[in-house]
Order: C-alpha cells, then structure tokens, then sequence
C-alpha cells in the first residue's frame, strides 16, 4: 500500500517570499478576528446576547488558512462553532459576525434561529452546521460525492475539534470518503481538549489523524495549527492534493486553546498556571506579528495603521449590528418545510383508473424508474440496493442500476448514518438534485441513523430557508413477517416528532406509487415508510395510472360510512377494512380512512367523518403507548369533540418489543379480532 | 579547540538551566553564550564549533524563539561547521515525539552543510517515536528531566567529553 503520510509538504509560503499585500491581508483579518474574539464575551455582559462564545484564539494559523484555500465557486466549507477566523478569512465581515453573534434577523447564516458562533453562509457554500459535533462530516462526504459525480472543480473542507473526533459518525465518514474516494479534507484543530476532557481520554493516539493511517486512498497532513505558514502549506498541499487525485485527505493542525472552552466554562478548573502562561506566550497572532517585523516586511507604523483599520472596521461593525432589528416571533413557522410539489395532476390523489392491478412492490419500483428516467439528478442508495440480479433487501430496486448505472444506483456501507447523512451532504450540491436512500435495511435498523434523521429536519428551519435535503428516505416498516426485533417493529411513533419531514405512510400499491412521486419532485426530506408485509400482498395490489400523484396530507376513504370512524394507515388499513365487512355483516356502516400521510395531516377529512359518524376508532400497528395515535386522537378530542357521541379509543400493539415466535408476534402485534372488539364496543356505546 | 558557540533560550526554564551545566562542563573560556531570543544571524557566523539548545513543544513542534528564527539562517552557508544539538524532551508524556526538536534543527542544518556531531545511543531510553533518530542513533543529545533527570549530569559529561574530540 503506497504510504500517503510521509509525503513532505512543500514550504510554498514563507515569511520572505509571500507577497506583502497578502501578508497585509492575512494580518487584517487575523487582527479583526481576535478583536471581534476577544470582544463578544462583552455582548453577554451587557445581556445583548452572544450567550455561547467558543473563543478560537491559538488556532489562528490553521482558520486562516482554511479561509484561504476556499473558492467559493467551486468549494464547500464546513466550519465548526469555533471557526470564527475561518469565516472571516473565507470573506465574511465583521458585521456578519456580530449579527450572527448577537442573533439579528440579518444573520446571514441563521436570521437568528441558530446558536451564536454558529458561523456560515449557505449562499456561499459556507455552510450552516449542526451543533453535534463533527456530525457535518458526513454533510462533506455527501457533498463530495457530488463534487466528483458532477465533475466540479472543487473540494469539500469539513472542520471540527480533534476530540469530536471520537464520534463514531466521523470514523464512517471518514471511511467512505476513502472507500469512494472523494475530494474532500478533514481539518482537526487540535487543542488539546474537548471542554475540560483532555485528549488522552479521547483516544490512545496523541495525534488522533493517526488513526487513520491504516485507511486507504487517504492522506494525512499534519501542520502547526498556530503558525501561518504551515499552515498555509499544509491547507494549499491538501487542496491540490485532493483535487488532483480525487482522493480525501486529513490535516491535524496542533493548535493551542489560549482561553476557556466557552464562556461557560472555567478552564481554572482544571489548568494550571504553568500551562495557562504558555498558552498565553504562544499565542499565533503575536507570533505572526513578530515575524512581520523581525523579517522586515511591515514597519510598526504600518502594523498600527493595519490595526487602527481593523479597529475602525469593528466600531462600525458594532453600530450596524446593535441598530439591527431582531428576529420577528412571528415568524417562527416560516421554513418549517418547504412547500411541496403540488401534485395537482390528481389533486385529491384519487383516480378511475382500470387497468391491470401491480403489488405494492412494482408500484414502487416502477415509479422509482419513471423519476430516474424523468430526473437525470436523481441518486439511490441503501444497503443491498444492487448486486447483479438483486436490487434491495426486497427487490423494490431491482432493474435501477442496470438501467441508471453504478454512479446513481449503489450498495452503501452498513453504516446508517452515513447512509442518510451523506445524502444530506449530496444534496447540498444543487437544488436539482433528488435523493432516495433506503435507510436502512428494515426501518428498525434505522436508530443508527438518528442523529442524521433528526438533522435533516433541522437544516431547513435552522438556515432560514436556504438549504433543504430534497431526500426521500424509504424504510421497510413493520410486522406481520415472524421477523422478530429489528425486523417487525413500527418506527413512526418515534419518528413523527420531529418538525422539518414529512412521514408518509402508504398501503396500497397505487398510494405508494402516487406518494412516491411526489416526494421525488417535493423539496425537503420526506420519510416515506413502506408496510414491508404488504409488498407483494395480492390485497394491496391496485390498477396504477402511469402518472399517478398523491398530494401530501389527503386522506383517502378508503371505505365510506355513517357509524363509526376508523383513521388507520398502513398495514392496519387492510385489517380495519376486513373489520368494517364483517361488521357490515352485522348490520353495522363504518368508514375506513387511509390518512396516507401522517404529516401533513389531513384534519379536514378526519374531521368531517367524525362530524357523520359521531365515532372514532384509532387503528395503528405501532404500540398504543407512543404511537402517532396519542396525536389522531388528542387532535380529535379538541377539535372535534362537540361531534362526538363516544371517547375516542385506539387500538395498537402492546407496549413491548415485538417477539420472533409466530405465538408471540400474534400476541403483541395488533389483529382483527382486537379492532373487531374495540369497534364492537364504540358502537354500542 | 576553537571557540564554541552554545545557543539556546535564555528565557526557557528547563533549557536554559541544562546549557548552564554544558557550559561548566568544557573549561571557561572555550564557550561563548549566545541568547537566541534576540540573536543576530551572523553571530552563527563567527563559529565553527556550535552547541544548539532545543526542546521539544507541542508535540514534535520547535519552540516558538527557534521557529521564527529558522528563516534568518535558511541562507546560512554551515558547511565546514560542527553542530553539536542537546534537545529536552519527555519520553513518556510525549513518547510519540521524543525530542522531535532535535531531528527538526539536525535537518535544517544538514541542508545547509552543517556536519553533526555528537550524535548518541538510544539505548536507555523507552519511547514510541523521533524525528531524532536516524539509522538506530539520536543525532543529539536527548535531554529527559521529567523522567530521567538522575542521569543527565553523566549523560552531559560523556557527550561533553565526545565533543571535546569531534570539534575542530
Ligand atoms: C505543552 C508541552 C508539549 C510538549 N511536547 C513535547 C514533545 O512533543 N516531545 C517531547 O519530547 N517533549 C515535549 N514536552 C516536554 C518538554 O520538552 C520538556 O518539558 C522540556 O524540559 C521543556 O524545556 P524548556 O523548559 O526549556 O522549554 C512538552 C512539554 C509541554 C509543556
Ligand atoms: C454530539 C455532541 N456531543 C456533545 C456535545 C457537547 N460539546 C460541545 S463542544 C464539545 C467539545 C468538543 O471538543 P473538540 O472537538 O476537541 O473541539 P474544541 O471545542 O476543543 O475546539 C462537546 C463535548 C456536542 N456539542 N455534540
């Protein structure tokens, strides 16, 4: 294996060679920088704001140069929440820096929704990164994927702390940027701790790139984070080496943390003062100036007239972000999610349609074709997606490689969170682009995934409406299959929580096809749950127009009736159905309603049935205790109750994990005996 | 023996102290002190027998006064000089860049026609990795007063006693 790590550095910059208007660039944004650092634990004082302040001084080094070596028209940057200088460097002013410090309606990353010193700006591909850290790794690998894909002529930077370097989702990206071999550099700052945790407990290495010596395809750099000049070089030799070869590539900056973690911590805890004077002595920027004027290249004058500017800039910037309006409470539900393809071909998704019917399976796939064949920008991964004559763990993709090829239709690793998170990574190449990802091989095996889960539906509402993952994640959901723990279980209970993602949950084969569609042309993610029993059922097999299209949040009556009200989806709505002829055999009319998507919901139809009826039975294959029922029915109870002649009532499984054994399974997963009896029950009420 | 120049950091702690002792171990005169947090590069050229003082920072780093002095000498003509380079580090709390300091200067100065003399055994030290090392030998004298501290007076001697046959 060709050792990538001991390839020298080129000293392309030097203190003697690098021109002076750049050196005087560079010792601008370095001064503005430390000012605008050393000036927002202030703001909180004063009780303005700028609550959480992780101060970068000692990286300065490494944030210049990352700043530097990005284009962006060709790059995508990932700064963390300690990247202040990065930002500054890669062209952002004073003034959008204290806005975004100081959380104004003008914050060009966030309009204030974000954490301060959360610095980005989408507009620029600079993004906006998430809190949890390290987790925008994965966002760079994603993006890469389509940097390469798409031939572009840049990289992706991703920046973090080397301690975060622990989370398991940064090893996964790492990993498949090496796997796929993508352009795209992993800058650690290396301070040394992780809040008050020192980097021993972190990891055996003392320099955790190491770590990564044994990955393929993979360059590690490593340079002194508090010097310009290396780390200039080490930044430039990255970029050029990653474009040239296609290849990632890990730059571990040693740098210093001067001061406490955040304001919130007190680093006299758990430094001493030999360690808090070095610290100090070693401080990047006084370094620099130094150098300056050792070398001769600046005169003191000129250093002071470059400070008094930096200083000239920051009282202005200071003004213009004080005297700038705050974020409207108003305006708290803009970009929740962004509106949808309208679906209006069939704007109540509903047809007459009366050809052959097709199983819920080729609905699906032939409707993930059609898109493909439609959108040359759309991608599908997952595990087991494609192997020769497989396409899928259940076939639902069979035929796509084949026809669309290994660069839009491939295997992930087993890796979740890699899988969802990199699509929202890709995503944020261009709006055109249209993502599915099978998260997961059964949609219990998608916890891993969580933590990307729960950041696709932040990203749109935390940049303010400038980015949104158009990602539809399909999972293979629920019961009914004697598969046990992990392959059985109902997830949307869990999954329907989160504001920023629409949760469809189809059971019939021309619904799955219709919603499917959409959410291939919808901006925004779309999690799109498939009753996994249901895939070949003859009972849901449906006549399918060819271009068939189901809005989001429109129920369908599936079965009309003046008695009771069953709301279901999924595989319930088969058995509710079954449970409505058997009662109609007894004299009794009950409607069945496919709510079809869980969010957004569809209020009106619900509610006019429980207008006729007076009735409502909730029927969902996930546990009573936790299930997306609790919210039919409490929605219900308060916007309906005057129409009520009855409580409400769900029926769902029990509150335990669902078993392997037949016995069990049938035990815990809801049946038609148990609708049956809690119908019979609400209509003799 | 010509003069011998001994640089090093008269405001390091640990350095500086360790440069007091070389010093007393050749006899008075033969050393001169320079104090390289202010000196000049020509300085460098007054001698042909030089003893350079450097630990190791921040992992496998120079310190800051050795750094940013590195660019003055880089057109420094050594050849025909003899280095001599004492570097303190700690081989267990930084095993993995013991004494990088001295492989760094050691390069530097090769590069620049510098012959390097007082090169020493590995043998008695326990660490995982150093730039000081070359072909199984430390090209200086590593310096250990976290670890080690009871046996640098006899490590100095023998080194100091070395230079006294390498230098011209
Ligand atoms: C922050 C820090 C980093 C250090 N890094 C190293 C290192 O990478 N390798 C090493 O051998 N010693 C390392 N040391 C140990 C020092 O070289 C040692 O303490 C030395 O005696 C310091 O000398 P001085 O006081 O003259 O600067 C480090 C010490 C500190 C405080
Ligand atoms: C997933 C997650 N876990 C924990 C935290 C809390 N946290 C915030 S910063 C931080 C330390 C990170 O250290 P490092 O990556 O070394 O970066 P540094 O802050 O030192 O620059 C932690 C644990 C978090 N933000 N996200």
């Amino acid at each position: 294996m060709k050792v990538l790590q001991d390839i020298p550095v080129p000293k392309t910059f030097t203190i003697k060679n690098t021109d002076k208007v750049i050196l005087e660039k560079w010792f601008y944004m370095m001064t503005l920088g430390r000012m605008i650092d050393e000036k927002a634990p202030n703001y909180l004082k004063q009780a303005i704001g700028w609550s959480y302040h992780a101060p970068y001084a000692g990286h300065d080094g490494i944030q210049l140069a990352i700043g530097q070596i990005f284009n962006r028209e060709t790059d995508h940057l990932f700064p963390y929440y300690r990247d202040m200088l990065t930002n500054i460097s890669a062209g952002l002013t004073g003034e959008e820096i204290i806005l975004n410090g100081i959380s104004k309606a003008a914050d060009v990353t966030s309009g204030g929704r974000h954490m301060s010193n959360h610095i980005g700006k989408p507009e620029w591909n600079i993004h906006n990164v998430s809190s949890a850290t390290g987790n925008h790794t994965l966002h760079a690998v994603g993006v890469a994927r389509a940097i390469k894909y798409y031939k572009g002529k840049g990289v992706a930077i991703s920046s973090q702390g080397e301690s975060s370097v622990s989370e398991g989702y940064v090893y996964e990206a790492i990993n498949g940027a090496s796997t796929e071999e993508l352009p795209v550099i992993f800058v650690f700052q290396d301070n040394g701790y992780g809040i008050s945790v020192p980097k021993k407990d972190q990891t055996a290495n003392r320099k955790v790139a190491n770590n990564f010596s044994g990955f393929k395809n993979l360059r590690i750099i490593h340079c002194n984070g508090k010097d310009v000049f290396d780390s200039i070089n080490a930044m430039t030799e990255a970029k050029k080496w990653s474009l040239e070869n296609q290849q990632p590539c890990i730059v571990q900056a040693n740098c210093i943390r001067i001061h406490a973690h955040s304001n919130s911590d007190r680093h006299d805890l758990y430094r001493n003062d030999a360690e808090l004077g070095y610290v100090q002595e070693s401080d990047p920027l006084l370094k620099f100036k130094r150098m300056l004027l050792r070398y001769e290249r600046f005169t003191d004058e000129e250093i002071l007239a470059i400070e008094a500017k930096a200083k000239e800039e920051l009282k202005v910037a200071h003004r213009n972000a004080l005297a700038s309006p705050d974020p409207d409470p108003a305006s708290i539900y803009d970009f929740v999610i962004p509106e949808p393809y309208p679906a209006s071909k069939y704007p109540e998704g509903l047809h007459n349609f009366s050809g052959e019917k097709k199983k819920l399976i080729e609905g699906l796939n032939e409707t993930l074709k059609a898109e493909f064949r439609l959108n040359p920008d759309t991608f599908i991964w997952g595990q087991d997606i494609a192997n020769k004559d497989k396409g899928g763990i259940f076939n639902v993709s069979k035929g796509l490689q084949k026809e669309f090829g290994t660069a839009r239709v491939f295997n992930g690793p087993i890796a979740e969170d890699f899988i969802t998170g990199t699509a929202n990574g890709m995503s944020r190449y261009s709006k055109k682009i249209r993502i599915v990802v099978e998260g997961a091989e059964f949609a219990d095996y998608f916890w891993p995934a969580m933590e990307q889960y729960v950041e696709m539906t932040h990203e749109y509402w935390r940049t303010n409406g400038k980015f949104s993952p158009n990602v539809t994640i399909r999972l293979a959901s629920g019961g009914y299959i004697g598969g046990g723990l992990y392959h059985s279980q109902s997830t949307e209970g869990a999954l329907a929580t989160f504001p920023g993602i629409r949760v469809v949950y189809p059971s019939f084969a021309d619904d799955a096809a219709g919603l499917l569609r959409t959410s291939l042309r919808s901006e925004g993610p779309t999690l799109f749950l498939e009753p996994k029993a249901l895939y070949n059922s003859p009972a849901a097999a449906t006549p399918i127009p060819d271009d068939f299209e189901v809005p989001f949040g429109k129920a369908r009556i599936r079965r009309e009736g003046t008695d009771l009200s069953i709301i279901t989806y999924g595989n319930t709505t088969h058995l509710s159905l079954k449970v409505a002829e058997r009662l109609s055999g007894e004299g009794f009319n009950l409607e069945v309603i496919d709510i079809r998507s869980l969010i957004p919901l569809d209020k009106e139809t619900i509610i006019n049935s429980v207008k006729k009826t007076g009735r409502v039975l909730v029927v969902h294959e996930d546990k009573v205790f936790g299930g997306f029922g609790g919210e039919l029915a409490g929605m219900i109870g308060e916007e309906a109750f005057e129409f009520l002649d009855a409580p409400v009532r769900r029926v769902g499984s029990a509150f335990t994990p669902v078993g392997f054994n037949r016995i069990l399974e049938a035990a815990i997963l809801i049946n038609e005996e148990k609708i049956y009896a809690a119908a019979l029950a609400l209509l003799k009420y | 023996m010509k003069k011998i120049g001994l640089f090093y950091s008269f405001g390091s702690k640990k350095t500086a102290k360790i440069a007091g002792i070389v010093y007393n171990s050749f006899s008075g005169d033969d050393v001169q002190l320079i104090n390289v947090d202010e000196v000049k590069k020509e300085k460098f050229l007054e001698f042909d027998n030089l003893i350079v003082g450097v630990p190791t920072w921040f992992d496998g780093e120079l310190p800051n006064y050795w750094d940013e002095l590195l660019p003055a000498l880089e057109e420094i003509d050594f050849s025909n000089k003899r280095v001599a380079i004492f570097g303190l580090g700690d081989q267990k709390g930084y095993t993995e860049n013991f004494c990088d300091a001295i492989g760094i200067m050691a390069t530097f100065l090769e590069e620049r026609g510098a012959l390097i003399v007082g090169k020493t055994a590995v043998e008695g030290y326990t660490f995982e990795g150093s730039k000081a090392v070359r072909d199984g030998q430390f090209v200086g004298l590593p310096l250990d007063q976290e670890n080690q501290a009871r046996l640098t007076n006899g490590r100095i001697e023998y080194w100091v006693g070395n230079l006294k046959k390498e230098f011209i």
